[in-house]
């Protein structure tokens, strides 16, 4: 499947935008984190799980879904909420714990629901699984063609929730796709000393689906497995399994000493950035121009700037308001 | 001239496991990021260099599998300390936890034991929001069958590490994780404390009066042991006595203490970082009044988590969670006095 | 006496200039062992673990979470 220069151009702007956001957002994070870091001081507390280098994961698949599927995304949310649409203004009012967030600032970061485009994530590992199917079957229940998108890190791959999820969906056949973000690390352990099998894809033989491996973090690769899968959900065929091997360019969460990984990991890795190869791809086979990626490039610099001012201008919520909306 | 060595939480809880290693050939340790990181809120720091990679086990993220693994590797004569990350996440293997660890010496008739102590991390305060912030000391002290303990400083933390090793039952041993003395995270000033060398043991169920006063009890644990006593020292310039007790452990619980402190003062505080309802603090409250309701000069009060998840942002995250200035409130209102 | 200094190099200083005093690991005017670990230097994200010059009676000179830079002395070692 060969993505149109439309696509092409959507995919670009959605992971430039998901990287200028992630980078902006490590720098955000920091202020008030000098010279003593704490994890609870600043302009921005809490965990912070970046997706820098990730991006394909995200524009790769959401690119070939509507504003009525469902995403549900993991505790490394922003590409993936990005790329799926989330008003953008009032998640980083969220993530900034602000009273115009897209919960008031309940919820932050790894709790990020936005129900005009159906995407939810959680903080819990493998917990994106479940969610996904049951959005899938009220699909089915509905009479809709919509389909489901369940985010999970390679770690998650290794929680019941992630199987019992695939043998339910497989076993009703229901319009999901899992999507597993191989980024190499469950925080510190390497999935060489957690999985017991190198290509998580492979685990969909398992559950009578097909599994399909992504290799390098290629943008085009995943389009094309995405694409596959999505249709095969929607014209009621049932569910697909694809892990693509990714990268994480931040450490597992900003505070992260990194000990545990190889000093050179990353300037390797960056080396083969997903963004720049796509860029290349585009300029030189798909007859876009320099002019066009560069006003894409500028237009979502400018979007996720102004998201960051919207959330540093929204006020503190008031105290009291912690009481609300404990019940619908 | 004397060695005035002082540990964190965290160091603290690493010796104890370390000198218990070293000794018993049965004590092994496993879960998340426990190895070459040594835990992600430095309860296993060096524990790798010094023990290996059989003792010292990295596991996958797949806690229904390794806290089972560690009820398995119990009953059959190992002594396993196995982490559960964050409290929080005993949504996904709670079964292992309460179904198996809490139940098969019982089901045995006692002829089985399960020599277990799953660590975990408690507590907010630094807007990790509500999947990674509860403390939820009373969901597992409510479940039969295992001892709940909550150390608040870093002696606590040596002592009863040692005493959980060393126990027949499983025992859920709750650290918070602002009482760690990790260099990124604020910690109260007495959490990190003096720490003797050698190893020692604090037997389970007997409370601490940590500060004494004649006017009303606070009783505490863990976090709030520390904002107790920042309330006690406001409340002493408003002429205020206020005894201070420490639980240290949940299950089993020191009642005794409890009633002896308020037989004295008359009026009771609790303060509990957990949810307000079905919690400690409403556990405390009715020992007393079971025990003897005419002991109490005045209501009793409790602080605590309001029952709602907690917020991500901080100033309803202040809201929610006990800190001094709730628990000098609370005083106030035992003593009918309107809050300055 | 001997000083308790941050040795030079422990961290690059043209990337991050200080750190700060994390935790000390023994009271003013306690008796340390050479070598033993007395403070916790935190830069950035990552933690260090400063140890004594010298076997003595510790007096701190920078209190925890004082900033520091590498070749700051925190602290001295009176030998007697």
């Amino acid at each position: 499947m060969e993505p149109s220069k439309d696509q092409l151009l959507w995919m670009y702007a959605a992971m430039a935008k998901a990287r200028h956001y992630e980078d902006t957002m490590a720098r955000a994070y920091m202020e008030g984190k000098t010279p003593k870091f704490d994890i609870g001081a600043g302009l921005v507390p809490g965990e912070m799980h970046l997706a820098a280098g990730q991006e394909p994961c995200a524009a790769g698949v959401c690119v070939h879904l509507r504003a009525g599927d469902t995403v549900t995304a993991t505790h490394r949310p922003h590409h993936v909420a990005i790329a799926k649409g989330v008003d953008l203004n009032r998640m980083t009012a969220e993530i900034y714990g602000r009273r115009d967030g897209l919960a008031g600032g309940r919820g932050g970061h790894m709790h990020l629901f936005d129900p005009a485009v159906n995407f939810a994530c959680s903080g819990i590992i493998g917990e994106s699984a479940g969610p996904a199917t049951g959005a899938a079957l009220a699909a089915r229940l509905q009479g809709s063609d919509a389909v489901a998108v369940a985010y999970l890190g390679d770690g998650a791959a290794n929680q019941g929730a992630f199987h019992e999820a695939l043998n339910l969906a497989s076993l009703w056949r229901l319009p999901v796709v899992f999507v597993i973000e191989d980024n190499a690390w469950g925080i510190s352990v390497p999935k060489s000393r957690s999985t017991a099998v190198p290509d998580n894809s492979v685990r969909a033989r398992g559950y009578d689906m097909p599994g399909v491996h992504v290799a390098d973090n290629d943008t085009l690769a995943v389009f094309d497995a995405a694409g596959e899968a999505v249709a095969r959900a929607r014209r009621g065929e049932g569910p697909t399994l694809i892990e693509v091997q990714t990268y994480r360019y931040y450490g597992h969460f900003q505070g992260d000493p990194e000990v545990y990984r190889p000093k050179d990991e990353v300037a390797r890795l960056k080396a083969r950035d997903p963004i720049d190869r796509l860029r290349g791809h585009m300029l030189d086979n798909a007859g876009v121009t320099e002019a066009e990626a560069d006003e894409a490039l500028t237009r979502v610099r400018a979007e996720v700037d102004a998201a960051f001012e919207f959330a540093r201008q929204s006020g503190e919520p008031a105290p009291e308001d912690a009481l609300e909306h404990v019940f619908a | 001239m004397s060695r005035n060595r002082v540990l964190t939480g965290s160091r603290a809880m690493v010796e104890a496991i370390a000198q218990e290693m070293r000794v018993d050939p049965t004590v092994f340790v496993m879960g998340e990021d426990v190895g070459p990181y040594g835990g992600i809120f430095s309860s296993t720091t060096g524990l790798l260099d010094e023990f290996g990679e059989e003792r010292v086990r990295d596991t996958p993220i797949s806690e229904t599998a390794f806290i089972g693994a560690g009820v398995g590797a119990a009953m059959a004569g190992m002594r396993p300390i196995v982490e559960l990350m964050f409290v929080d996440f005993f949504g996904v293997c709670m079964d292992a936890i309460y179904n198996l660890a809490a139940k098969n010496t019982y089901f045995s008739g006692g002829n089985s034991k399960v020599p277990m102590v799953l660590m975990t991390a408690t507590g907010g305060g630094y807007s990790d929001a509500g999947q990674h912030s509860q403390t939820l000391h009373a969901t597992f002290a409510h479940l039969p069958g295992m001892k709940v303990v909550a150390p608040s400083n870093a002696y606590d933390a040596k002592g009863l590490m040692t005493s959980a090793i060393r126990d027949d039952a499983p025992v859920l041993y709750m650290f918070h994780k602002g009482l760690q003395g990790l260099a990124w995270m604020a910690a109260p000033e007495g959490a990190s404390t003096e720490v003797p060398e050698d190893p020692y043991a604090i037997p389970f169920g007997e409370a601490r009066v940590v500060r004494e006063g004649g006017d009303v009890t606070i009783v505490a644990i863990s976090m709030t042991v520390h904002h107790a006593l920042a309330a006690a020292e406001a409340l002493a310039k408003d002429g205020v006595d206020a005894e201070v007790i420490d639980l240290r452990s949940l299950v089993p619980l020191d009642r005794e203490a409890v009633l002896a402190s308020v037989r004295k003062t008359g009026r009771l505080v609790v303060a509990d970082e957990d949810y307000r309802s079905f919690g400690l603090t409403a556990e405390i409250i009715a020992s007393v009044a079971e025990t003897d309701p005419g002991l109490l000069k005045s209501a009793p009060r409790r602080v605590a988590c309001p029952d709602i998840p907690i917020p991500y942002s901080r100033p309803m995250e202040r809201f929610a969670l006990p800190d001094a200035e709730k628990i000098r409130a609370a005083v106030q209102q035992t003593l009918n006095r309107a809050v300055a | 006496m001997a000083d308790v200094r941050i040795p030079e190099g422990l961290w690059d200083a043209d990337i991050t200039p200080e750190g700060v005093v994390a935790n000390w690991l023994y009271r003013d005017g306690s008796e340390v062992d050479a070598g033993e670990t007395v403070a916790e230097i935190m830069v950035e994200k990552a933690t260090m673990e400063i140890t004594a010059p010298a076997a003595g009676r510790l007096a701190i000179t920078v209190a925890k979470d004082g900033v520091v830079r590498p070749g700051t002395v925190i602290g001295r070692i009176d030998e007697q």
